[in-house]
């Protein structure tokens, strides 16, 4: 097919000299990307109501990526790698924030741990809105337990309440109990 | 019946929206549910203030996350070092997540480590501005508009086409070059658009001005030797994409009928 036209073409490798790597990139890289594609959001929302900074946030899920690679290619268990993310995150930012405060440098107030990232000035898309309910919102969130704003932040980017236990290493029992508590809590503020 | 009169729980309620009860429970609650309108208010408060959580959520956290492509295209880069290094480095990586009290401070010792070496690679990689002659088959791939030999040969397309500002960052990025010296590099199009080339990173890399020998201006002759026989009818418009975008100094050498970048063809 002479001149035909080729709208995106995969041609044939050819060595590549800024990583000195002869081969395409192995299975187990392309699953890594694949799932970073799938969970990036989700993860780093979670990681961030740790109080971390954007900075660190962003490391701990590089962290986090990188130990999946290294999981998947040792050959470990594929069961619920979503559960196992998530639980390498927690791991990975609790440290994080036990170092960047013996350093002397925590992002955010302890107490307040969504507070380095929530922005309370009305932007113009949500301008109408009441201010009031989102600071209250925000406020009964910030008062829960953190065990609390975990489950309720798990929950919130969909894991079961299996995967919750097993990432917060809670019972079962437990997490139904803090999430039935939390959303109370949050329906009595916001109808005050 | 007389389970049926006990009212369920918050938590039982919310297990039950969240498909979590087992299903005699279910069945049980979805019974108690139909009979008791109380109930049902309370399930409903619940159901709402999810979705008030849910809204909130999304609300507050969406500003807050950075675009994923520059994360993106580091960890690509880390993991193909990390390919590239085997096992060697496996075996402490694989600490650093186990959980346990008495591992914590050497994890974390290890976490700081591992920081430390990205942190270094990194400078190394800005400091060092190293030199690029061909691009990384799996960044830059080659993409081509779809245009066949009529198009690509009526329209007098510039030979230096400006690449955006924000892409060429992109590519600098994408070639962990991105801290380095910006004049360091040309941003090319590995298949230039003379010959159907498109505008996508896929198609753009980091070429070292540095280079002697086998530099841009030696490309860009290669570049004209393919448009001219493409359109002379000599050589088949995929045929040089192909070419150009697989080894074009291999290409150089077949159609210049040289080993060395020709005279002409240097500053």
């Amino acid at each position: 097919m002479p001149d035909s036209p080729s709208p995106s073409n995969v041609f044939s490798a050819l060595p590549a000299v800024a990583t000195e790597r002869v081969c395409q990139p192995s299975v187990a890289e392309l699953e890594v990307i694949e799932l970073f594609d799938r969970f990036r959001d989700r993860l780093s929302r979670y990681v961030l109501t740790f109080g971390l900074s954007v900075q660190d946030c962003e490391e701990v899920i590089q962290e986090t990526f990188l130990a999946l690679f290294q999981h998947l290619k040792r050959g470990k268990s594929r069961r619920n790698l979503r559960g196992w993310l998530f639980r390498v995150a927690h791991n990975l930012a609790l440290k994080t924030r036990l170092r960047s405060r013996r350093d002397g440098q925590a992002s955010a107030d302890e107490q307040l741990p969504l507070g380095g990232i929530m922005d309370l000035s009305p932007n113009p898309e949500h301008q109408l809105e009441s201010a009031q309910t989102r600071r209250r919102l925000l406020a009964a969130f910030q008062a829960l337990p953190e065990q609390d704003q975990r489950c309720l932040s798990l929950r919130a980017e969909g894991l079961r309440y299996r995967e919750i236990a097993g990432v917060l290493d809670i019972s079962l029992g437990s997490v139904s109990v803090s999430l039935a508590r939390s959303l109370t809590r949050l329906t009595r503020v916001s109808e005050r | 019946m007389r389970h049926e009169e006990l009212h369920p729980s918050d938590s039982e309620l919310l297990m039950c929206i969240d498909g979590e009860l087992s299903e005699r429970e279910a069945a049980r609650t979805e019974a108690h549910l139909a009979a008791c309108w109380n109930c049902r208010a309370r399930k409903q408060e619940i159901e709402a203030s999810i979705a008030e959580f849910v809204h909130f959520r999304k609300r507050e956290m969406a500003p807050a996350l950075p675009p994923a492509a520059g994360p993106r295209a580091l960890l690509k880069a880390k993991l193909s070092i990390l390919a590239s290094q085997g096992e060697a480095s496996s075996s402490w990586l694989a600490v650093t997540w186990l959980p346990g009290k008495a591992s914590l401070g050497k994890a974390a010792a290890l976490v700081c480590l591992l920081f430390g070496i990205v942190m270094v690679m990194r400078e190394g990689v800005g400091k060092k501005a190293p030199a690029v002659f061909v691009p990384d088959a799996r960044l830059t791939p080659g993409a081509t508009v779809l245009a066949g030999r009529q198009e690509v040969c009526s329209t007098s397309e510039p030979k230096n086409r400006m690449v955006p500002v924000s892409l060429r960052k992109q590519v600098l990025e994408e070639y962990g070059v991105g801290n380095a010296e910006p004049r360091a590099y040309e941003v090319d199009y590995l298949i230039t658009p003379a010959l159907g080339g498109a505008d996508d990173i896929r198609n753009l890399w980091p070429q070292s001005y540095a280079a002697d020998g086998w530099n841009a201006r030696v490309k860009d002759a290669l570049e004209d030797r393919l448009h001219e026989m493409v359109c002379d009818g000599q050589l088949d418009l995929t045929t040089a994409q192909r070419e150009i975008s697989t080894d074009w100094i291999a290409a150089y050498k077949k159609y210049f009928h040289t080993d060395r970048p020709l005279e002409t063809a240097q500053p």
